[in-house]
């Protein structure tokens, strides 16, 4: 498997490299692989999308990247640290001080304002924000007047970017993005993909966003295609109609893929349960 | 439905079992208090009925307890006896000789008695079949100086035969030696019993050869008990209870026998059985907010599953009727197992018996029906009146519920009607108390503190989640400050569900609120009764027994002779029955004392003084009682004495004092030692006041006193600090009820805290999960929920205080209506009350945020 983020990496910068990354669920006979020995580099300062039809193995990519995750071979460094075999402390610090975290749903904690919300991992770690660049920050997402408010209070559009602010407040050295869009109607999905990209153009960060929305993809650097535990291609300056051809072509002319997985996302079909 | 059911109540079973143990510690309770009673009553019920002669003759016995405050016993001639056998029908009669007033000490002048408050019992040694002993070895005695001694008390202290025991009877103290011992055949009831020759008996314990204290009469074959009580009563006098020269006699069957001496018993079971009742009751109270609790949580977050089953067509009435046969189920579960906890609790308080000497067979275990039917009727009764007003809001829930992605119910529902049944309920409360704090009328005043002890924490109950938020905002105002995000995580959290926080909170404030008002209460007591010992008390020493009762004249004739002593003032108490000039008749004790009362009690009058009050034939009493009975200086009283003495008494003094009513005696009646002589000559002293002569030093004095009075290991001498210890010591008694209550309602309170955060633990999963995943520490996501834990039970522990406090003060006020004017507020208790509350948080936090900060991290985010 070759590396295809590499080569485009503008200045040799990477912000998060994995090597032989390995991810099974179960063991023996009903193990599922669901990473199969990836390598993968993230170039620093771009924006980087991560499709694939539904148990290709994006968001697990994800999580392992960002120490959400173990891994069950291979290896993972974010900057010049290597993520693998720390224990839960070291990854707990690791993701409250150099990773920022965008989610489908259920972003904010519903007691905090947003402002709150929007400072919490430097709270927790006892930090004093950067004033000025917070200041640039909420600006940039157009939260000043919703600084005080609860999530409860917010739509769904406004709880996004104050989950975009979150992300964006401590300035670290990855931001990842899960379906950040998946709940959001087209016109507040085009306002949060705008404010990635203007983080990366305008604020020089680097963000990793998993979608399964062509569309989406499309305000990315470089799309990354994964499919049964493999990076299968990427794709350079996507546009959606690129994107969209490329899975045609790779799930044989339907993309039937994308549109199960919205249905799944919304069912919510998971076999969890209420009670444990 | 049953189905589903049944099903949910399975699925669940972790979260009733917390509520299943409110249940059960309740139902424990009431269970372990029944059977123990009524084992106790059985196997008192047939040591009576088995020993009890077929008719006994007694003098009548106006008061059974009065040889406890006199020292006294009332007798009746010997010779009786003689006329008794004559009757037709009589196979046996016997002058029975049996005292409770006398000490018993070895021969390195230890009590031989046993020290729990069960009595030594001297008498005569009649061997008959209803015998509760038996001679298992020695021999009878015979003639003076020799004497049985039963097995379990010569076990006890070490005691064989030839060892010599010295007897303080009333009439005089003699040695004995031991002969025999003897084993008692059927329960011991704790007693320790001495048995002289019933040749010897009367003259030794009552004073004289031609006394008695019954006759028992024997029936020949085929003559009923009721029939020979009817033949010896015709034959004493007219019947039973008829009047022969100075005394009159009770006679009684053996079954009426049985029945009088089980009631006497009966005073002590009661105390037993409420405190285990009260116990009872606290478990009931405090596990009705856990199960009210737990089934509002259960349905909350079961919404979604009762708006599906609503849409399926289910009826708002199945719903209800579905949640409520969970409810009973959880009963059913919980009471049978609280039965057989029950069972075992009997047990230990059989075994707990044992220890102190009565020897109850647990093999013998009385489990009346009434037993299970109470232990159901509490257990399913008590889940199903508290899981009502869930089931009510499960039913409540509309079939839309099922599709909406609404958050759990309840929450933001406003407490428009608590706030409103609270203010009402609260004011008309609050009204009670202050009615009750202005009452000049004792009864009137406890009336109106009950009813506004009952209804000011209806209203806290009620008004709880309303007092969430201002509380916990001030409460937990500093944790921003002091712990940072996970501070404020913590206080948001607990405010987030007021209802929820409130009534996990109201487990706590309960069991508080009663810590508080009782702690008050008793401290108060104290400092009233330091302040009357202050203001009442002049003498240096006072000579005292232990348990209260009287002691033999000895002692005072040792007081008196020690070098050093200055004046002995000896007291005594009679029961008294006082015809008063309102015609109200009046049972109450009067005490007598010696002259120089006055150099030993500080008493105010309002008319006379002392020297008239102890004149001969004069009586004082308080001014407060005597103007309510229209009595007044130079009123006579007819007054009359144990035994059946009759004698007119002129009221000399009226007395200006706090309290009048001490030891159960009503009217603050005394007089001269003189008089009371001469109606009951045969009374003991209880108390001597002693002080020192001048030029004795009270210090030196004291070990003087401890020396001479070592023969007699029953009294002891106390100082005046001494004295003020033994009045704390008694309402100290209280006080650990009151901390066993405590215990019991904290335990309680904890598994109700549990359940609380164990729940709102599974309800944020997805919360805990991006925590995490944003960098929350798994030691600092167990401190936040350590601190909202923390934050609830302050919460209660400061409500509760808070309430107990203002109860305390009402209840000061019915006191200080008695005299106990002190207002004492125990600060370190309450203190340490709230430390501990913090305390009682964390351990109840310990398992539920270990749970969360297990949770995976990826898991929990993707939780629904």
């Amino acid at each position: 498997m070759s590396t295809p983020a590499a080569q485009h990496t503008p200045d040799g910068a990477v912000a998060a490299r994995a090597r032989g990354l390995t991810k099974a669920y179960g063991s023996g006979e009903t193990a599922v692989i669901a990473l199969d020995s990836v390598d993968v580099d993230i170039a620093r300062g771009r924006f980087t999308a991560v499709m694939g039809p539904s148990g290709s193995g994006k968001s697990t990519l994800m999580h392992c990247l960002a120490g959400l995750d173990t891994v069950s071979a291979g290896q993972v460094w974010l900057g010049g640290t290597e993520i693998t075999g720390l224990r839960d402390r070291e990854l707990t610090r690791l993701r409250r001080d150099r990773v920022g975290f965008m989610f489908q749903s259920f972003n904010l904690i519903p007691t905090l304002t947003a402002a709150e919300n929007i400072t919490l991992p430097m709270d927790i770690a006892g930090r004093r924000p950067d004033e000025r660049w917070l200041k640039q920050v909420i600006d940039t997402l157009g939260l000043r007047d919703r600084l005080r408010h609860r999530p409860a209070q917010l739509s769904g559009g406004q709880q996004q970017r104050v989950a975009c602010a979150r992300a964006l407040a401590s300035r670290p050295e990855l931001i990842f993005a899960d379906e950040p869009t998946g709940n959001l109607d087209s016109r507040a999905g085009r306002e949060v993909l705008g404010f990635l990209r203007g983080a990366v153009d305008d604020l020089g960060q680097t963000v990793v966003m998993v979608t399964h929305d062509p569309g989406a993809a499309a305000h990315s650097d470089v799309v990354l295609f994964l499919a049964d535990g493999h990076i299968e291609d990427a794709m350079e300056r996507p546009t959606a109609e690129a994107v969209l051809e490329h899975m045609h072509l790779s799930t044989g002319g339907h993309p039937q893929t994308p549109w199960f997985d919205a249905v799944r996302g919304r069912l919510g079909d998971d076999d969890t349960d209420l009670e444990e | 439905m049953l189905k589903a059911t049944l099903r949910s109540f399975l699925a669940h079973k972790g979260r009733l079992a917390l509520s299943a143990l409110a249940v059960i510690l309740s139902v424990a309770f009431v269970a372990g208090s029944l059977i123990f009673s009524d084992t106790v009553t059985h196997t008192f019920d047939r040591l009576f009925a088995s020993t009890a002669a077929d008719v006994t003759v007694q003098p009548q016995q106006r008061d059974l307890r009065s040889a406890r405050v006199s020292g006294s016993v009332q007798t009746l001639p010997a010779a009786l006896r003689d006329r008794v056998a004559k009757v037709d029908g009589v196979a046996a009669a016997r002058a029975e000789v049996s005292v409770q007033n006398a000490v018993v000490v070895d021969s390195r002048n230890r009590s031989v008695g046993p020290t729990t408050g069960a009595p030594t019992i001297a008498m005569a040694w009649h061997v008959t079949s209803r015998s509760p002993v038996r001679l298992t070895s020695g021999r009878a005695p015979r003639g003076a100086g020799q004497a049985l001694l039963d097995a379990d008390t010569a076990g006890k202290k070490h005691l064989r035969i030839g060892d010599t025991l010295t007897v303080q009877a009333q009439p005089d103290t003699f040695r004995v030696r031991v002969v025999g011992i003897a084993t008692f055949t059927t329960t011991n009831p704790g007693a320790a019993l001495l048995f002289l020759d019933p040749a010897v008996a009367g003259r030794e314990l009552l004073g004289s050869a031609a006394k008695a204290t019954s006759i028992t009469a024997d029936a020949v074959k085929g003559v009923s008990d009721a029939e020979l009580k009817r033949r010896i009563g015709a034959a004493l006098g007219s019947g039973a209870g008829a009047r022969t020269g100075t005394g009159t006699y009770d006679l009684k069957t053996a079954n009426e026998q049985a029945k009088s001496a089980a009631a006497s018993l009966g005073a002590f079971l009661d105390v037993i059985k409420y405190v285990m009742l009260g116990f009872a009751g606290v478990a009931l109270l405090v596990g009705v907010f856990l199960i009210v609790n737990t089934f509002s949580m259960l349905i909350a977050q079961r919404t979604r599953e009762l708006g599906l089953l609503r849409a399926l067509g289910a009826d708002r009435r199945q719903v209800r009727r579905s949640v409520l046969t969970e409810a009973l189920l959880l009963g059913l579960v919980g009471s049978t197992l609280g039965l057989g906890a029950g069972i075992g609790l009997a047990l230990a308080l059989i075994r707990l018996m044992t220890a102190f000497g009565m020897n109850l067979k647990a093999t013998e275990m009385v489990i009346g029906w009434g037993t299970p039917v109470s232990a159901y009727v509490v257990g399913l009764g008590v889940t199903f009146v508290a899981a009502y007003l869930p089931a009510r809001r499960a039913a409540a829930v509309s079939p839309m519920a099922a599709l909406a992605d609404a958050e759990v119910a309840g929450v933001g529902k406003p407490l428009k009607v608590r706030a409103v049944v609270g203010g009402v309920v609260g004011a008309v409360g609050a009204a009670a108390l202050a009615g009750c704090a202005a009452a000049t009328r004792t009864a009137q005043a406890a009336s109106l503190l009950g009813l506004g002890v009952a209804l000011t924490l209806i209203a806290t109950v009620v008004a709880g989640p309303l007092l969430v938020r201002p509380v916990i905002r001030v409460l937990g105002g500093a944790f921003p400050a002091l712990f940072g995000p996970v501070g404020r995580m913590s206080q948001r959290n607990a405010l987030r569900n007021p209802r929820r926080t409130g009534a996990t909170a109201a487990a706590l404030m309960v069991g508080l609120a009663l810590v508080g008002g009782m702690s008050v209460a008793s401290a108060s007591m104290s400092a009233s009764f330091d302040r009357q010992i202050d203001k009442n008390l002049g003498a240096d020493f006072i000579v005292q027994n232990t348990n209260f009762i009287p002691f033999t004249k000895e002692v005072r004739d040792k007081v008196a002779a020690t070098p050093g002593v200055g004046l002995v003032v000896p007291q005594r108490l009679s029961p008294l029955d006082v015809r008063l000039p309102d015609g109200r008749r009046v049972r109450t004790s009067a005490a007598a004392y010696g002259p120089g009362l006055d150099d030993v009690v500080h008493i105010a009058y309002a008319r006379g003084g002392s020297a008239a009050a102890l004149a001969d034939g004069r009586l004082a009493m308080d001014a407060g009682f005597a103007r309510s009975h229209g009595v007044r200086v130079g009123s006579v009283v007819p007054v009359e004495f144990p035994g059946g003495r009759h004698t007119d008494l002129t009221v000399a003094a009226l007395t200006d004092q706090d309290t009048t009513d001490g030891f159960g005696a009503q009217g603050g009646l005394y007089l001269g030692l003189a008089t009371l002589e001469k109606y009951l000559p045969d009374a003991q002293d209880s108390v001597l006041y002693v002080n020192a002569s001048p030029g004795t030093r009270a210090q030196d004095l004291r070990p003087r006193l401890e020396r001479a009075l070592r023969p007699f290991p029953q009294v002891q001498v106390r100082n005046q600090d001494d004295y003020k210890q033994l009045v704390h010591d008694q309402i100290a008694v209280l006080l650990y009820l009151v901390y066993a209550l405590l215990g019991l309602a904290i335990v309680i309170a904890v598994l109700g805290v549990v359940n609380t955060l164990a729940l709102s633990v599974v309800e944020r999963t997805r919360e805990i999960g991006l925590l995490r995943a944003i960098g929350l520490g798994r030691r600092q996501l167990r401190r936040m929920i350590r601190l909202e834990s923390v934050v609830i039970a302050v919460f209660g522990a400061i409500l509760g205080l808070a309430l107990g406090l203002v109860w305390g003060v009402c209840m000061q006020r019915v006191l200080a209506l008695r005299g106990l004017t002190a207002l004492a507020i125990p600060w370190t208790t309450i203190v340490a009350v709230v430390l501990g509350s913090a305390v009682v948080g964390v351990v109840a936090a310990l398992l539920p945020a270990l749970r969360a900060s297990r949770m995976n991290v990826l898991a929990a985010i993707a939780h629904e």
